[in-house]
């Protein structure tokens, strides 16, 4: 009699992906143990994390930093938007190097970033100087944090657009356009909300890497300070304690709404995965 | 009425070559070609999505080359239907009068009668990727003819559908180029959509038109080599006028002698078409009545389809024979066996041979 092939049964554990999640897994355990390392201390000190969560300082620093960060993904959706339809939307000769040019703030090194913003807003800056004299001032000043978290974050958002438009079919907009849509309409009720997640999870992006911005901000705008100069700036003053319970308190926060954020991300049906 | 007047464009290494086309209002048309001859980029240039590099597109005598797509009024359906995936079938169906500015009233009557006329209303509430094809391309149909379009483009609106969903599309296009009498321009490459719907039909190969005309005269007469691979005879030869006497000419294809009609003069290089349908086949041993052409092969291989089989029958001259299929997954004839084929003169279509077309 011959033996009857073997059959996976079900709700039996793949195995074999257990080797991938043991070598990967690593890169999480990072992470997770860099948490603790802040968390574990701070936590067996609640009441002096309860003092820094709660000093008004840390607060109007974690108040601004998290309103900059909104306003510059607010700057980049606004601008960045029309970029990257263009972007998923042409081709000519020179593209590529528009793409680099976008990818720029990617590998620059930060402070070199920090630089280049700087010299374009200081008050005798190109852009700087005119705007000083309709009295907006960029050098220690709101304002400069907010451009140095767009310049840093402008890749992070026009590519994630841009790939979110690139998975919309350019016939859904020609059909639309046959239906009597104008270009910018055939967008506005075609392709925009169909890759409405790669905007939504882009302006994430872009936010996260502005709220994280350092070397950037500080060239141009030491004051008001942002959390991560509060954070060097604790450091260098108060010691490592002082820094970490800061650090700490902008774990939580951020983790918190960045995992509201993505639960909003799953729960909202996206026409993304629809089209 | 659409016109095309020497319509040329360049994309990247493929042209479009001045195509010109009439198609009279109330016509079932048909452009049937290869894929990537360029049928479903003049149909982006008739519905204002294509620019074309020159020439001119006229709708009722209109020119409207440089009307812009959305102000054109023309219904178009993709292949694959391209249905708005976050919208229902109601929203899907309403959008072309939404962006007319319909009141939301019209709006809802119109959908009403739309979803009735196609037997949709049921769908009215299911999102796209919940449909069948069938169901995706009456839905893409009723969506197109929401605008009241003079004219409807359909880019293979079968291809993606099952042979039961595809014969009732059929009819159902049909029906509504009968009841309607809209203009309807469609690409194909299947000679069935063509026979069963077209009043017309232009051949189109390579961004050029070969032929236009009654689908009976295109594919019985093809006027070149090409035309004559894309109305889909089987059986092509190049071959030699030996002799002409009283419109008939003798050509000789690979040693064997072959009478068609024809009057080219003897010595000329000549391509016969001989349609695989057109031939009768029969067992060796059988007799046969005097046909003009008579060659012996032997069956090599059989495809059986629904209702026929073709044979390859090899011999002094390879061909495919197409016959009725007999009896239930069989063919009368065996591989291996020893067949003679008959075709008449008037079955032979003698075309000039054009170094051009042939390479």
């Amino acid at each position: 009699m011959e033996k009857a092939p073997k059959t996976a049964k079900r709700g039996v554990f793949d195995w074999s992906i257990l080797g991938f999640w043991l070598i990967g897994g690593l890169l999480v355990l990072f992470i997770v143990l860099a948490i603790l390392s802040i968390a574990v201390p701070e936590l067996g000190n609640p009441g002096h994390l309860a003092d820094v969560a709660t000093d008004p300082s840390v607060l109007l620093t974690l108040g601004i930093t998290l309103i900059a960060g909104l306003n510059a993904v607010a700057i980049l959706v606004l601008i960045g938007t029309p970029l990257a339809y263009a972007l998923s939307r042409s081709t000519f000769p020179g593209k590529g190097l528009v793409e680099s040019i976008i990818d720029l703030p990617l590998i620059l090194p930060h402070t070199v970033a920090g630089l280049m913003v700087y010299l374009l807003f200081m008050s005798q800056g190109i852009i700087g100087a005119p705007l000083g004299n309709v009295g907006i001032v960029f050098e220690d000043a709101y304002p400069g944090i907010v451009v140095a978290m767009v310049f840093v974050a402008i890749p992070y958002y026009v590519n994630t657009a841009r790939e979110g438009f690139e998975t919309v079919p350019v016939r859904l907009e020609n059909v639309a356009r046959t239906l009597g849509a104008s270009r910018s309409r055939a967008f506005w009720h075609i392709t925009l909300p169909l890759s409405s997640r790669h905007i939504y999870y882009g302006a994430l992006l872009a936010w996260g890497r502005a709220i994280g911005e350092f070397a950037a901000v500080i060239m141009i705008a030491y004051f008001p300070m942002v959390i991560s100069t509060l954070i060097y700036y604790r450091f260098a003053t108060g010691g490592l304690s002082e820094a970490m319970s800061v650090a700490l308190v902008m774990i939580v926060i951020c983790g918190v709404i960045f995992v509201l954020f993505r639960l909003l991300l799953k729960k909202k049906e996206g026409p993304d995965d629809q089209a | 009425m659409i016109r095309l007047e020497h319509i040329s464009l360049q994309r990247g290494s493929f042209n479009l070559n001045d195509i010109s086309l009439d198609v009279q209002s109330g016509r079932y048309y048909f452009l049937m070609g290869p894929s990537g001859a360029g049928k479903t980029l003049i149909l982006e240039i008739i519905a204002g999505l294509k620019v074309p590099g020159s020439g001119r597109v006229l709708l009722n005598d209109n020119d409207i080359t440089d009307t812009r797509a959305e102000d054109r009024n023309i219904g178009f359906v993709y292949q694959d239907y391209s249905l708005f995936p976050h919208y229902t079938v109601r929203k899907n169906v309403a959008f072309g009068m939404k962006m007319q500015g319909k009141s939301l009233s019209d709006q809802e009557k119109n959908v009403q009668r739309l979803l009735q006329q196609f037997g949709i209303s049921h769908l009215a509430d299911r999102y796209p990727t919940t449909l069948s094809g069938g169901e995706k391309q009456r839905v893409a149909l009723a969506r197109a003819l929401a605008i009241d379009p003079p004219v409807l483009l359909l880019d293979e609106p079968f291809a993606a559908l099952d042979p039961v969903s595809r014969e009732e599309c059929m009819q159902g296009l049909k029906d509504l180029h009968h009841d309607n009498g809209i203009t309807i321009l469609q690409v194909s490459h299947s000679r069935d959509e063509v026979y069963s719907l077209a009043d017309e039909v232009a051949l189109i190969d390579h961004g050029s038109i070969l032929q236009t005309g009654r689908p009976t005269d295109v594919f019985s007469h093809p006027e070149t080599r090409r035309a004559a691979v894309i109305a889909g005879t089987e059986n092509i030869f190049e071959g030699v006028v030996r002799a002409k006497a009283g419109g008939l000419n003798t050509i000789d294809v690979h040693g064997v002698n072959i009478t068609g009609e024809g009057n080219y003069p003897p010595g000329n290089r000549v391509v016969l078409c001989i349609r695989s349908g057109d031939i009768t086949i029969r067992k060796n041993s059988l007799a046969a009545d005097f046909i003009d052409n008579i060659i012996h092969g032997t069956v090599v291989s059989q495809i059986i389809t629904d209702y026929t089989c073709t044979l390859n029958v090899e011999g002094p001259l390879p061909m495919k024979v197409t016959i009725p299929r007999k009896n239930q997954g069989q063919s009368e004839f065996q591989n291996g066996e020893v067949v003679r084929i008959f075709f008449s003169r008037h079955q032979v279509l003698v075309l000039p041979f054009s170094e051009l077309q042939e390479h």
